[in-house]
């Protein structure tokens, strides 16, 4: 039993599943479900398809380099039945993939990062630049706590004069 | 690809070919030619049945055999099955001439066929390889992917002189 990646999507192909396809020059094409074979069927490139593991790799959108992934190397030798090395075999696949989706994360959030921040910066300036679709500028200027406090002042009075330098 | 746009209506009939032709109106081209491109990329694959061509993958001579009889299946031949041919196209000095009725074990399907895993495989093409009675290969070279699907069938002289079992 082998378990086989798909070749546009990389998933894996588990036993049962998917379909193979055998050109003529030999090429053995695995596919995971008809989804990627009928892409496949229309010669669409996975390197251009955005849920493929292909085009996230290649933007970066996911890790690519990693020592977790030195584990996962096909190997073509059979091995010898021993339960000791199956054993720890099976413990070691559990702890390695632990490892690799932390790792996988802290790429995402290193990626993410500062994406938040920026989210706030655009909703205050859209705030301040289109408050005037929410509410008209008459009854912004009586009451001047509906928009943001950009400059706090001390007198109230200047404050009034703010907005209307705003609104305009 | 070529071959496939040529090909496009199966005998297997595809009854939405008559429903999508109804509809053609000068609107409604440009939508239907993009989703008629791809639902003809998507063909059909079935059975080698009788004037099924296929093609020659041993160097026995013959080039192309057209299906006479697929000896088991009531529906047709598949993957790994005997077929009686006749020659339609031979090499000039061959062993096997044009016209001559021949046995031959079908190496390459183009219709899927279900592995006992539970998976399933299908090639690019429909190719043959040329037997004699008793069910040894006439040629001594087989060229392209073979299936071992034909371990099963006691085909093992061919498997030998492949240069890839898929």
């Amino acid at each position: 039993m082998r378990l086989e990646k798909c070749w546009f999507c990389s998933s894996t192909v588990y036993p049962g599943h998917g379909i193979q396809f055998v050109r003529n020059d030999a090429k053995i094409f695995r596919f995971c479900r008809s989804k990627c074979h009928k892409n496949f069927k229309m010669k669409r490139n996975p390197r251009k398809v955005k849920w493929t593991k292909a085009y996230r790799r290649l933007h970066g959108k996911d890790m690519t380099q990693d020592s977790t992934f030195e584990f996962e190397r096909k190997r073509n030798r059979p091995e010898r039945y021993d339960r000791n090395v199956a054993e720890n075999t099976l413990k070691a696949i559990k702890k390695i993939d632990k490892v690799r989706v932390d790792r996988e994360a802290r790429h995402h959030a290193l990626r993410m990062k500062g994406k938040k921040a920026k989210e706030q910066r655009e909703a205050a300036k859209e705030l301040e630049q289109s408050i005037h679709m929410v509410k008209a500028p008459a009854v912004l200027q009586q009451e001047p706590s509906l928009t943001l406090p950009k400059i706090k002042v001390k007198v109230s009075q200047q404050q009034s004069e703010e907005n209307h330098a705003m609104e305009e | 690809m070529a071959a496939r746009f040529a090909s496009r209506l199966s005998h297997v009939g595809r009854s939405v070919f008559g429903g999508l032709g109804n509809i053609s109106s000068g609107s409604l081209r440009t939508s239907l030619d993009s989703t008629w491109n791809n639902f003809l990329s998507q063909q059909q694959r079935t059975f080698i049945q009788m004037r099924t061509v296929l093609k020659v993958v041993d160097n026995s001579g013959a080039k192309k055999v057209m299906c006479i009889q697929a000896l088991k299946g009531k529906k047709g031949a598949r993957l790994g099955d005997t077929i009686v041919a006749s020659v339609k196209e031979a090499h000039p000095n061959g062993k096997v001439k044009k016209g001559e009725v021949v046995y031959g074990v079908v190496v390459r399907a183009a219709m899927q066929r279900g592995r006992c895993d539970g998976s399933e495989v299908k090639f690019d093409d429909n190719a043959v390889v040329l037997l004699d009675k008793q069910g040894q290969p006439r040629g001594t070279r087989v060229f392209g992917p073979v299936p071992h699907e034909l371990r099963k069938k006691k085909h093992l002289k061919i498997l030998t002189l492949a240069e890839h079992i898929a």
